[in-house]
């Protein structure tokens, strides 16, 4: 089987780009995103393999983007908006939180879009360019919620929520846009939204993650296995909103420690339902107290010191993994 | 305008008003769950918009255009099962009173967050003329809704793509308490249209007759020439902002003014005096509208409110 090696930017623009040429119904919208591409360049050529009916910009408004795709997807299409930054879609949370979530619930009507979403720091992009709010769409009840961490993950995943009949965000780490390659097939497989990927195996210690985290927590794991045999082993979540508590549950017999990584807040982050659920189903399972290590309670800060404080990264997933080995 | 639109017109706002009567008294006899909100001497708008459509166009109504279901051909039983929450009303229980709708009509069910709603049809017009549909938008709002981001970014981007809708503000002169002096500081709401580059018309909007008329051709030509237009109505919110308000700070003088123009008495002296109806056949018509209202109501009592375990059904789509 023909394999090549993309980046996690080329797996997004795959996915677009397989589901548009499939299905007419699939629309792609949102600020810079013809011409010129959009600001990562994910949609270059898009427009001119499309055509202007199905690739086209907008005014600065996500409210309104996201009121149209709402709007759209209600009457059959296949919306895909993307908002520039995630940051910028807390201007249109209530269009998400208040008319695509309860749609459904309240008239019946399906409303299947995807609302990509590039999120995450590690680039000195400050407050305003780099925030992590999976835990904002994840308390959105009708919402769906994805974040790959791999370029063939990406790829799938896009495929998948575009062909959701339901809302769904799709997380995109900006740091491992160009940072991350992967040998894929020609095809694309299909992937279950709901479903984790076990990407290290391991009997000492899980570490449940998703995002740019993944692969901070592989290399940690690796470090550990050459200087102090540990195996540890590490899950990418993937999909967040519904997410995989059956595998969640079984690493956690597996390994009996458990160390959830995030970049987004502390405070009611993913990481607190993640260890929720495992403080009321697999507590009898610990050997250790369950240990989060997350950005703190504060803005995303600019300067690479600070924000460097600021990221979890390898070396300090290191540090947590040794404090919670050696409990 | 032909003779069945106006008796039309005059149907659609008898049923409106009977509904809308029935509602405000059940609420006092505390027969309801929650609040009354009505369209009380707002009936002549989405009665003229309702009349003017063609089958695939698009509608965002508001809180006060009951005339514009009824004109699209919800039915008063399953305006009572709304406001009662029957499962077997628009919503099914999972939302009540004035937030519904019925796509098979082309309406769209509004929350509450005022303005958002526009850029929603807005979205399904473009859909539909992606589709090849010949399909037009009418979103209505309020004047103080004017006053919302989602107002203008909706606004705005829909004349940018040059999409074919109408948005129709409804100024009744107070957003709840606040009156327009308090909201807006342009003379006149229409005088917006031109700061997002599209054609603003000022119509009475207690005339169904007379806003027909006159935006039939409008209407018409934005099928031809695709392009965004704002009409402000004037109008007036001859009740509360809901039935638990005594809405004592609007002047008396104010409401007595447009209680003299009262869009239905307006409406049934041009049928009378064009001779589209007669006195006998309009209280012919007011008592078949009244026993409709009537049966609904009872029908909606005895139907059943929905199930405790559905609770969760339908919060996603495909499961």
């Amino acid at each position: 089987m023909p394999v090549n090696e993309i980046t996690y930017l080329e797996g997004i623009r795959q996915g677009l780009q397989h589901t548009m040429q499939e299905d007419p119904d699939v629309i792609l919208f949102g600020q810079d995103v013809g011409s010129f591409g959009g600001a990562f360049k994910v949609t270059t050529g898009f427009l001119e393999a499309f055509g202007a009916a199905r690739v086209f910009n907008t005014p600065i408004c996500e409210s309104a983007m996201l009121g149209a795709a709402i709007g759209m997807a209600s009457q059959g299409l296949k919306p895909v908006l993307e908002v520039q930054f995630a940051d910028f879609a807390t201007t249109a949370i209530h269009q998400l939180l208040n008319n695509a979530g309860t749609m459904h619930y309240r008239t019946g009507v399906a409303v299947p879009m995807t609302v990509r979403a590039p999120c995450g720091g590690g680039f000195g992009g400050g407050p305003f360019h780099s925030e992590e709010l999976e835990a904002f769409f994840c308390h959105m009840p009708g919402i769906k919620v994805v974040y790959p961490a791999f370029p063939s993950d990406a790829r799938s995943l896009l495929v998948a929520a575009i062909h959701d009949p339901n809302p769904v965000v799709f997380l995109e780490n900006k740091y491992l846009y160009r940072h991350i390659k992967e040998l894929v097939p020609e095809a694309i497989a299909p992937i279950r939204i709901g479903s984790a990927r076990v990407c290290r195996s391991g009997q000492d210690a899980v570490v449940l993650t998703y995002g740019a985290m993944v692969h901070e927590a592989i290399q940690a794991a690796e470090h550990l296995a050459a200087d102090m045999g540990y195996r540890v082993m590490v899950v990418d979540m993937r999909t967040l909103k519904p997410y995989d508590t059956d595998t969640v549950i079984a690493t956690v017999a597996a390994t009996n420690r458990v160390l959830i990584v995030h970049e987004g807040w502390h405070t009611c982050g993913f990481g607190a339902e993640l260890a929720a659920l495992v403080a009321e189903q697999a507590f009898h399972l610990l050997d250790a107290p369950v240990r989060r290590l997350t950005a703190p309670d504060c803005p995303v800060p600019f300067a690479p010191d600070l924000e460097k404080a600021y990221r979890p990264n390898a070396a300090r997933i290191e540090e947590a993994l040794v404090e919670l080995l050696e409990y | 305008m032909n003779d069945a639109t106006s008796l039309f017109l005059l149907r659609v706002m008898l049923t409106t008003r009977a509904i809308e009567e029935r509602l405000i008294r059940l609420y006092h006899q505390g027969r309801i769950f929650g609040g009354v909100y009505t369209g009380f001497g707002q009936e002549a708008s989405g009665a003229a918009v309702a009349a003017i459509a063609a089958p695939n166009d698009l509608f965002a109504p508001c809180i006060r255009n009951l005339s514009l279901h009824i004109g699209r051909g919800a039915s008063p039983r399953d305006l009572f099962r709304q406001w009662l929450g029957r499962a077997d009303g628009p919503t099914g229980g999972r939302d009540g009173n004035v937030h519904f709708g019925n796509l098979d009509h082309g309406v769209y069910a509004m929350i509450s967050h005022l303005g958002a709603m526009i850029s929603v049809v807005s979205g399904g017009v473009m859909a539909r003329r992606y589709q090849g549909m010949d399909s037009v938008g009418f979103a209505f709002i309020g004047d103080g809704a004017t006053s919302t981001g989602d107002f203008h970014e909706a606004v705005n981007f829909a004349a940018v793509r040059e999409v074919p809708l109408m948005v129709v503000v409804e100024n009744n002169h107070y957003a709840y308490s606040t009156p327009n002096a308090s909201q807006f500081r342009c003379r006149n709401l229409v005088d917006k249209a031109a700061g997002y580059g599209i054609e603003g018309i000022a119509l009475d909007g207690n005339d169904a007759i007379g806003l027909t008329e006159a935006l039939a051709p409008v209407v018409a030509d934005l099928r031809e020439k695709p392009r965004t237009v704002l009409v402000e109505v004037d109008t007036m919110r001859m009740r509360g902002h809901g039935e638990h308000d005594d809405f004592s700070y609007v002047p008396r003088e104010l409401l007595a003014a447009y209680a003299a123009r009262d869009p239905l008495t307006v409406c049934r002296e041009i049928l009378l005096a064009r001779g589209l109806i007669d006195p006998p056949g309009l209280e012919a018509l007011e008592a078949e509208v009244q026993q409709a209202v009537d049966e609904a109501q009872q029908a909606a009592f005895r139907d059943p409110p929905p199930s405790p375990s559905t609770l969760l059904k339908g919060v996603y789509a495909g499961e």
